[in-house]
Formats: C-alpha cells, sequence, structure tokens
C-alpha cells in the first residue's frame, strides 16, 4: 500500500522519531505518569537495545511506538509520515515475549498471516515465507502447528512472521524472555543479522546484558526518560 | 480470499484436528431446525396441494351451479363454452341414495355424469382401478372402493339403489321398486371422505332416481391452464343469464375455509419453528463469543500484524454466516431425506402407537402428501443465514472492540 520509496531522501528520514513521548494510566484514587517525555530517533539499519527494571515503562514505550497505544502528548512519525493503522502491516513488525502464534495454523502459514494483512499471499510470498522458515532453521516443521513447536521454535517462527513483510522497523519485547540461555542467544543472532541484511532498525527491548551489548546504541530507560 | 475470512475458516475448520466438533455442534442445531422447517413446511404444502387434486380432479376447475336446476343443458353448455378461458364443460347432478348390496345398506353420495364429456374436464379414469368408465352406462354404477368393501360388492356385483322419490312414493302409497345397477368399476381417490361415501352414475340414470328428467344441477367447467380460476369464474358470472339464479365458483373459493385454516396453520407453524432456529443462533453466540474471551490474546495480536477491528469483527461474523450457510444446506438435506422416507416414517410410528386408524380418518389421506413449495424454502434459507449471521454480531463488536494493547497483556 505503501511501499517505502528507494530514494535517498527517505534514507534520510528517521525510519522512526518520537519526541516528548507521555503516557501515564489511572491507578487507583490518582494516575501515575509513565513516560515523562521521552525522545528517540532511529535509522535505517540503526539497532537500539533498551533497557531498564521491571515497569519502567518499556513495554508502554514500545505499544507508543508501534502505534497501538496512543500517548498523551509528544509527536511520532514514522518514516516521516505519522503513523496509521492501516499501515502499520507494512511498516513494522512486532516481536513479543510470549509467542502469540496462532494455535489453528501451522507454522508457514503463521509466518503467512503477516502477508495476509497485505493481500492474500502468491507464489512469491509463499516462496519467502518457506525461505525464512529456512533462515531461522525451521524448514523441515514448516506443516506443524504452533502447538507442536517448542518455545524456542515458536519464537523463531514469530521472528520469521515479524520479518515477512520486509518492515522498515522491527519492535521486539523482551523475545527471549521465555527462552533458555542458549536459545535465547540464537533467537537474539537471529534477529540482529536478519535485521542487519535488510537494513531494518530494531528496537530491542531486553534485560539481558549481553544480548543489549549486540545493539549498535544502547538507551536505559529510568523514571520515565532516556538516561 | 481476505485474511479475515482465510482465519474464520481455520477457526472452524483447523488443521490437524479431524472433526472439528465446535463447528458441528453448533451446524448440527442450526441443521435440525431446518430440518423441521422444511419438514413441517413441506407436509402443510402438501395438504394443500392434496386439497386442490380431489376437488379438481371430482369437481373441475370451476364448478356453476344453478338453484333450481338448468333445464336445457345443451343450451347452457353451449354458452358456457363461449366464455374465453373455459375449455370444457360437463354436466352433474347430485344427490343422496340408499344403496344395498346383500342386505348390507349405505348412504352414499351420488354424482351424475355425462360419460362423454366428463373425461375432458376430471381425469376420472385415473382413479378408477377395478373396471372401465367407459362402460358405466344407464343401469350401472361405480363404486368408491371403501364403500364397495363395506358392503362387500365386487365388479359385475347388482346393487339395490333406493332414492328419496321412495318416500313420495310411500306417502301416496304407490308402490315403488328400488332400481337394480350393476356395479361396472371400483375408484379410489385418496381422500377418505370421497372413498367412503360417493358413487358415480350416468346423468341419466340420476335423473330418473330423483325425477328430474333432461335437467342438470351444474357443470364442471375446465379452464385453460395457467388461467387464475377466481378469474375464470368471475367472467362465467358475468356471461351467466340473470334468469338462471347461477352461480360459478373456483375451487379455492369451495374450500375457502379449510385452505384459509391450512395457511394460517401454515403460517403459524413457521413462524414457531423460527424459534428452534434463533435457540440454535443463541447457541452459536455463546460458542463464538467464548472463542473471542478464549482468543483474547490472538486478537490482540491481529491487531499488532496490522489488523484492522472492523476485519476482527468480519472474522466473526463470517464463522456466524458459514455455520448458517453450512446448517441450512444439512438441514435442506436432511429435511429432503426425511420427506422422501416419510411413508416408512409414518408407517413406523403408527406401528409404534397402533393410530393407524385414527389418522387416516383424521388427516383423510392414506399416505403423508409433501409439496416443497419454493417461497418456504426461500424464507427459511434467507431467514436462518440472516438469524445466524445476527448471531455472529455480539461476538464480533465484543472482539472489535478489544485494544490490542490490553488484549496483549491479558494473561
Ligand atoms: N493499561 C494499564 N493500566 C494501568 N497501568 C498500566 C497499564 N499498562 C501499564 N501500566 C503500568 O505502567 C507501568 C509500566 O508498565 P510496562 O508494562 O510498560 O513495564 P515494563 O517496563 O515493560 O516492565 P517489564 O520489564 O516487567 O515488562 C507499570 O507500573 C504498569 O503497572
Ligand atoms: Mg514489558
Amino acid at each position: 500500500m505503501n511501499p517505502a520509496p528507494s530514494s535517498s531522501a527517505t534514507d534520510a528520514a528517521p525510519v522512526l522519531q518520537a519526541a516528548g513521548l507521555r503516557k501515564s494510566f489511572l491507578s487507583g484514587e490518582g494516575s501515575i505518569e509513565v513516560l515523562r517525555g521521552v525522545d528517540l530517533s532511529v535509522m535505517a539499519g540503526e539497532s537500539v537495545s533498551v533497557r531498564g527494571e521491571s515497569g519502567c515503562g518499556k513495554s508502554t514505550l514500545l505499544n507508543l511506538l508501534s502505534g497501538l497505544d496512543t500517548p498523551d502528548a509528544g509527536t511520532l512519525t514514522w518514516a516521516g509520515h505519522p503513523p496509521r493503522g492501516d499501515r502499520r502491516a507494512a511498516f513494522l513488525g512486532m516481536v513479543f515475549q510470549s509467542f502469540y502464534l496462532i494455535p489453528e495454523l501451522n507454522a508457514l502459514d503463521n509466518v503467512l498471516m503477516a502477508a495476509r494483512m497485505l493481500k492474500p499471499p502468491g507464489a512469491a510470498e509463499r516462496a519467502r515465507a518457506a525461505d525464512l522458515l529456512a533462515r531461522v532453521g525451521l524448514a523441515p516443521r514448516a506443516t506443524h502447528l504452533s502447538t507442536q513447536l517448542s518455545g524456542g521454535e515458536r519464537q523463531r517462527v514469530a521472528v520469521a512472521r515479524a520479518l515477512m513483510n520486509s518492515p522498515q522497523l522491527l519492535l521486539a519485547d523482551e523475545p527471549t524472555g521465555n527462552l533458555d540461555e542458549r536459545t535465547g542467544d540464537a533467537v537474539i543472532e537471529l534477529l540482529l543479522e536478519l535485521c542487519r541484511e535488510t537494513r531494518t532498525a530494531l528496537v530491542l527491548v531486553t534485560h539481558n546484558a549481553v544480548h543489549a551489548g549486540k545493539t549498535s546504541r544502547h538507551l536505559s530507560l529510568h523514571n520515565g526518560v532516556f538516561q | 480470499m481476505p485474511w479475515y475470512l482465510y482465519l474464520a475458516l481455520k477457526q472452524l475448520f483447523p488443521a490437524g484436528r479431524k472433526f472439528p466438533f465446535f463447528t458441528a455442534i453448533s451446524v448440527l442445531g442450526v441443521a435440525l431446525g431446518v430440518m423441521v422447517l422444511v419438514v413441517s413446511t413441506s407436509v402443510m404444502g402438501g395438504f394443500g396441494r392434496e386439497i386442490r387434486r380431489w376437488t379438481v380432479d371430482t369437481t373441475g376447475d370451476v364448478q356453476v351451479r344453478a338453484d333450481g336446476g338448468i333445464n336445457r343443458p345443451a343450451d347452457f353448455l353451449a354458452q358456457l363454452t363461449k366464455v374465453p378461458g373455459v375449455v370444457a364443460a360437463t354436466p352433474f347432478a347430485e344427490g343422496v341414495v340408499m344403496l344395498e348390496h346383500n342386505l348390507k345398506p349405505s348412504y352414499p353420495a351420488v354424482r351424475g355424469i355425462d360419460v362423454e364429456r366428463v373425461e375432458a374436464v376430471t381425469p376420472l379414469s385415473k382413479y378408477i382401478y377395478f373396471g372401465k368408465l367407459d362402460d358405466l352406462d344407464d343401469d350401472s354404477v361405480i363404486l368408491s372402493s371403501q364403500l364397495a368393501a363395506a358392503i362387500g360388492a365386487r365388479v359385475g356385483d347388482k346393487v339395490e339403489v333406493y332414492s328419496p322419490l321412495l318416500i313420495e312414493a310411500l306417502k301416496s302409497d304407490e308402490a315403488y321398486l328400488g332400481r337394480e345397477l350393476r356395479v361396472c368399476g371400483i375408484f379410489e381417490i385418496g381422500h377418505q371422505a370421497l372413498d367412503s361415501s360417493l358413487v358415480f352414475v350416468t346423468l341419466r340414470t340420476m335423473q330418473d332416481l330423483y325425477g328430474r328428467r333432461g335437467s342438470a344441477d351444474g357443470f364442471d367447467v375446465k379452464i385453460t391452464p395457467g388461467l387464475d380460476p377466481d378469474e375464470a369464474a368471475a367472467r362465467i358470472n358475468a356471461a351467466l343469464p340473470p334468469a338462471l339464479h347461477g352461480h360459478a365458483r373456483s375451487w379455492m373459493e369451495i374450500n375457502h375455509d379449510l385452505i384459509f385454516i391450512l395457511q394460517l396453520e401454515q403460517n403459524m407453524i413457521f413462524f414457531l419453528l423460527t424459534f428452534i432456529i434463533i435457540v440454535a443462533a443463541f447457541s452459536v453466540t455463546s460458542s463464538l463469543l467464548i472463542s473471542v474471551v478464549r482468543k483474547t490474546r490472538e486478537i490482540g495480536l491481529l491487531g499488532a500484524l496490522g489488523g484492522q477491528p472492523r476485519q476482527v469483527a468480519a472474522c466473526f461474523c463470517f464463522q456466524g454466516l458459514v455455520i448458517g450457510m453450512a446448517g441450512t444446506v444439512t438441514g435442506l438435506a436432511l429435511g429432503a431425506t426425511v420427506l422422501t422416507f416419510r411413508d416408512n416414517i409414518v408407517a413406523a410410528f403408527t406401528r409404534l402407537t397402533q393410530s393407524e386408524a385414527a389418522i387416516e380418518r383424521f388427516y383423510q389421506f392414506k399416505q403423508l402428501p409433501a409439496h416443497y413449495s419454493a417461497s418456504y424454502i426461500t424464507a427459511i434459507i434467507v431467514c436462518t443465514i440472516t438469524v445466524c449471521t445476527l448471531a455472529g454480531l455480539l461476538p464480533a463488536w465484543r472482539a472489535a472492540r478489544l485494544k490490542p494493547v490490553e488484549a496483549l497483556r491479558s494473561e
């Protein structure tokens, strides 16, 4: 729908630009301000890690960046345009801590689901989905239902799905939180490698210092702002 | 196929599950409702058809009667056939007689017919299964099947017939002998009242029995196929000479009360049985609602993947539609099967309850009639699919209202 123009003008514009993002939630009698003016700019090909203690608002921030939630104040642009729900499928991919695969579908169809959001998939999309599954090492399991896959395998399917539409931006919220160390490392390696290949901008929320260290930029969220 | 329709089908018929239980049960509920509706409206429609058949096949599309009788039937016939839309007409005379065989009396209605003309109006021969209509002459009679059985008369037997003239004769002390008629045929129309108490003689015999030589009570009329019988009756009425005091009525008008009651019953049954479908639709709603709650996080995920709320709604609404369509198709098939084997089913039922005779007496039929009415079938299909789609609306609305952020947070 909105093919990214490959002109240098777009390359120059940040894939993601947020300025002064604020978000507060009602809790009990008062309201708590979780984000107090977050500024963030991510260029194509860049990878940013976000760390911070539990409850500091990392997931809240990703929800704002993905356009799923609206900020109380501040501005957000996707490749220079205001975020719109009907552009999300083409513009960004998301990976969550829990894997959220659709249990009625097999691994391949779960990956293809992202493509379906844009249009009914053709041979090219099928080939790409199979390719991505092969890249995450799950080619032999393409026809297995998601309930038949292990946690690590499911997360790899989710990574493949997030990259299916060749998004400009990938938002990952503790993608290794439910995985053992070795599997987690493998998933992060895969994520970084795939993003590097396609110059996909990556925002990675993680508690793991080693994983965070592998990104090109490191941020930490504290008291509602980046330190 | 858009993703939401694809996902709806996948949720109804998940891959890897051999038998989609939720779907099958929902579909079955709807199908049972549709089946009952199809069967009952078709049987009611069959009753309507039967009324038409036995009326039109014995007295024509339109019947003309004159209060004082028609004294010059031949002249009247010539006038009648000039009316546009009238294809053929045949005179008749009616009355009641006492008929006796082997000292077994019966009191049938008797209809005098013009053997030459009657077949042009009503297909009587079709119903005569012993003997022939052509054999009917002024000294013979055709009996109805149950009457013949009751008095033990067979083709070739002689029966004695006494008319009301006997009473007149007794009053004036004249000698009156019954008239001896030979049984030349036995008919069965499939309508209990007609099959137990109607006999046919020639018009001339009937005139003799009632002492009204040369006159007829009225005419049975056949009209151009496709012409509205009421319209034809109106045309005939307009053409009748006022002096005749005659009146033409269509078969519908003759059976007006019966047809009215039947139509009323058919509509009532349709209305009441529609509630079965509505109840089935409620179960569709509740199982879809459960599925919305169960799939809260997946619905959140669909939002994160770029799905719009109205598309998520369409996904669930479409499931209701599919269940409705599958239920309709299954129900129609079940209904058609039941109707095909309806006689076996009724037979088994009556054997169980030993109520065969009672049912036949009450409903006037040996066999259960059935007639598919296009309008009722259409109404059933439209009604079922609409109701089931509506059943999907509430779950769809719930699903669309889920905020992806909150849905994803839910555990
Ligand atoms: N919908 C909501 N209503 C009320 N409070 C909320 C809501 N969403 C988030 N919060 C609060 O906002 C704060 C930040 O939550 P968030 O989920 O963003 O934390 P986090 O940094 O992702 O934590 P973790 O590392 O444990 O995932 C928490 O205190 C949480 O209770
Ligand atoms: Mg979080």
